[in-house]
């Protein structure tokens, strides 16, 4: 299954991040590509989302379940497709860590729901933050990881082909999700990327 | 528009292409071994055109490679074929020129570029029971591309929203019975090819075609739309385009091109000459007519302009491409088994398995008394086997069915949700399943002709387009008027020359390609005769500019 992981360092208290995250209705319109969400209940609610899948734009809609709910530190989550035969999952994760500690790699771009999430998270962004850009923590300041990682299948027999052209846009929607998440949360300040 | 006096000119060339498909690619390759200065403008942010999104296939006849496929052709016999589709509305001189120039231009392009073609055997004419109608030969493709070869223009190669996804040669789909055994397909396989930057069909023929280009250091100017001609004592000489938000004027001191494509994204245009509605089409949306506009601003005398290469398309929503809703045409899934399309009458009106270019004009059947066009809208009805078998659109076997395929328990229910005619359904279906049992259809003939079983399930020996709708639930996806180019515009001499509406050619402007007036007027030769006749006229142009003299009026 494609699946990638990518890493935002913060210079706010791992609680801050907690409090952003646990509202879904916060970050939900940072997904590039997001047209609407639907709340059902507390675990599951309904993504609208339009991005690229290879070449074209689709709109696909995810039904998002929470399956574990550890502030402030962990969110776990499945993602099954409703008009689409795609599965998947995601985890955020959040630590504290200081500027010098050895930043986890970011897991090589497995595959996925690349372009599509892409489009997802970026152009929206753009559009509605504008362009951000990070500097790093001081050194030995104490600062909070966010990770975040995602993870897409299509299933059936074409699945292999169209996991091809979903794996570029998964790595890029990862980053976008958490750069906004960072930006939003540190006004464009004191947040570092560690991706590999 | 034509410029008054002297101006001030930002950059110079001989020949000035506009555009970037096979005829503009084509024609830039051939001007400038023949010595010329080239430069190629290209309205979007991508090469390739409608060419790129295509199939790739070229047709022409007397090829150099139908020998290896053991198919014999004849210039009598291609004319005598030729005649006939184009429904003798074009002039024999033009028709013998393309036959005559058309292998030449192959077997330069092979001499001199990446470009190598394999002829394909078993793909037939459009029409090959018609006098000088072959069973395959004269379309032939350009296997696969690594667009790793571009280098930094890998990016800028525009891919079919289609065929983009799925690098494999037609030679393989063929073999692999990409129509009938969707789910036999090596996924994996193209998936690798995918990732590895394979491209084929028309991404391939565009691929190679640019690599041509760059090996030459022509490198097309992208985002740059040309806006007027300019002309300078009776001749064409340049044009005025916009490039990075800014107007500039572009001499061309041995003529200029037009290589623009169709007007098929022209609600305006389409309405002014099709006469029938075109709601669909399949090509970019750049294409939009600027050729037309500025040929015609040049008093240019118009052909076919009535005409179009139809296709059927459907839609599934949400989809885009470009920014614009996604059409994607209907190539095959007409001509499987258990299928028909049907009106909002419940009537079937048209073999569903003849080629996509013919299939279309009893779409635009009128009817006097009603005043209307009784079989648009119009339906494809399915049921339970044909998608446990074959691919719709989206829908593959064994999958979930997408929600835009409407399902109904019975054909009444069924007919009920799209607003068809349900007794109407009911007994159109009763009939089909008889000629299904029968392995004959005596109302429409579906599946007499070698195109039609081309397109088939060999699994079904009686008939390979013919299968009962028996299993419930059944299906339904609504039909659309679409194209992939119209092919009417300024007429051509036998140089590609466009011709003045008062007589005689238009000094300095060539035309080629679907913004030229077509040469096979309402008709469709066979895989891949769009771009056949358009590399085959922007090679003419070239070859004509390269060699001209600049001055002298009409």
């Amino acid at each position: 299954m494609p699946e990638v992981t990518y890493e935002r360092r913060l210079a706010v208290p791992v609680e801050r991040i907690w409090d952003f995250v646990q509202d879904m209705n916060n970050w939900a319109p940072m997904l590039t590509g997001y047209q609407k969400h639907e709340i059902l209940s507390d675990t599951k609610s309904i993504w609208t989302l339009k991005g690229d899948v290879g070449i074209l734009s689709r709109t696909v809609r995810l039904e998002v379940n929470i399956t574990e709910w550890n502030g402030p530190g962990r969110v776990a989550f499945t993602l099954t497709g409703q008009n689409e035969q795609v599965e998947g999952g995601g985890l955020f994760e959040m630590t504290t860590v200081t500027a010098d500690t050895p930043a986890a790699v970011v897991a090589a771009p497995v595959s996925g729901f690349q372009r599509f999430l892409r489009w997802l998270f970026r152009g929206l962004f753009k559009r509605k933050f504008g362009e951000v850009t990070f500097t790093p923590a001081a050194a030995g300041a104490a600062t909070a990881s966010l990770r975040f990682t995602l993870r897409m299948d299509a299933g059936g027999p074409t699945g292999p082909l169209v996991n091809a052209m979903l794996e570029p846009a998964l790595l890029p929607a990862a980053e976008d999700l958490g750069n906004k998440i960072a930006a939003h949360l540190t006004g464009a300040q004191g947040a570092s990327s560690t991706q590999a | 528009m034509f410029g008054i006096g002297k101006r001030k000119y930002a950059r110079e060339t001989d020949l000035l292409v506009l555009g970037s498909g096979a005829a503009g690619l084509t024609a830039a390759i051939t001007a400038r071994d023949a010595g010329a200065e080239v430069l190629v403008l290209e309205k979007s942010g991508r090469v390739g055109g409608t060419s790129a999104v295509s199939g790739g296939v070229v047709w022409v006849p007397c090829n150099p490679h139908m020998a290896e496929v053991g198919v014999s052709d004849s210039r009598a016999e291609a004319l005598t074929y030729l005649r006939k589709i184009a429904d003798d509305r074009t002039e024999d001189t033009l028709l013998e020129r393309f036959l005559d120039a058309a292998p030449e231009m192959i077997r330069a392009l092979e001499a001199s570029t990446p470009l190598k073609f394999v002829a394909l055997g078993e793909y037939p004419d459009y029409h090959p029971e018609l006098p000088g109608g072959k069973p395959g030969g004269r379309s032939m493709e350009a296997g696969l591309f690594d667009t790793n070869e571009l280098g930094p223009w890998k990016d800028k190669l525009r891919r079919s929203p289609i065929f983009g996804g799925t690098p494999m040669t037609v030679t393989e789909a063929m073999t692999w019975g990409v129509f009938s055994k969707p789910l036999a397909l090596p996924y994996a396989e193209l998936g690798k090819r995918y990732k590895a930057g394979m491209v084929c069909y028309g991404g391939s023929l565009i691929g190679r075609l640019l690599k041509g280009c760059l090996d030459r250091k022509v490198e097309p100017q992208l985002d740059t739309t040309a806006l007027s001609l300019i002309e300078e004592d009776g001749r064409i000489c340049g044009v005025v385009a916009r490039q990075g938000g800014q107007e500039i004027a572009i001499k061309a001191r041995k003529g200029v091109l037009l290589a623009t494509g169709g007007f098929e994204w022209d609600a305006g245009l389409v309405r002014r000459f099709l006469g029938v509605p075109l709601t669909h089409p399949n090509s970019p949306p750049t294409n939009t007519g600027d050729g037309l506009r500025m040929a015609m601003a040049a008093g240019a005398d118009l052909g076919n302009v009535g005409e179009a290469w139809w296709c059927p398309s459907v839609v599934v929503p949400g989809e885009e491409y470009d920014g614009k809703p996604l059409n994607r045409g209907d190539f095959s899934i007409r001509s499987l088994p258990h299928s028909i399309i049907v009106n909002r009458r419940g009537q079937r009106f048209v073999n569903e398995a003849a080629n996509y270019n013919d299939l279309m004009k009893p779409f635009f059947n009128f009817e006097p008394n009603a005043y209307e066009r009784p079989n648009l809208p119009a339906w494809l009805i399915v049921d339970r086997q044909f998608l446990e078998k074959y691919i719709l659109v989206t829908a593959v076997p064994g999958m979930q069915t997408p929600e835009f395929i409407t399902q109904g328990a019975t054909l009444a229910e069924l007919a009920a949700k799209m607003g068809i005619d349900p007794a109407g359904l009911e007994a159109t279906v009763a009939r089909f399943n008889a000629f299904a049992v029968e392995g004959k259809d005596r109302d429409f003939g579906r599946g007499d002709s070698l195109y039609d079983r081309f397109y088939g399930d060999p699994a079904r020996t009686l008939n390979p387009n013919l299968g009962a709708l028996e299993k419930a639930p059944f299906y339904a996806l609504p039909v659309h008027s679409g194209s992939i180019g119209t092919k009417g515009g300024p007429r051509v001499d036998v140089d590609a020359r466009v011709l003045h509406v008062e007589g005689g050619p238009i000094p300095g402007l060539y035309a080629a390609g679907n913004v030229m007036a077509g040469i096979t007027g309402p008709g469709y030769p066979g895989a891949g005769s769009t771009i056949g006749v358009a590399m085959t006229f922007g090679w003419l142009a070239a070859r004509h500019a390269a060699g001209a003299r600049p001055g002298g009026g009409r």
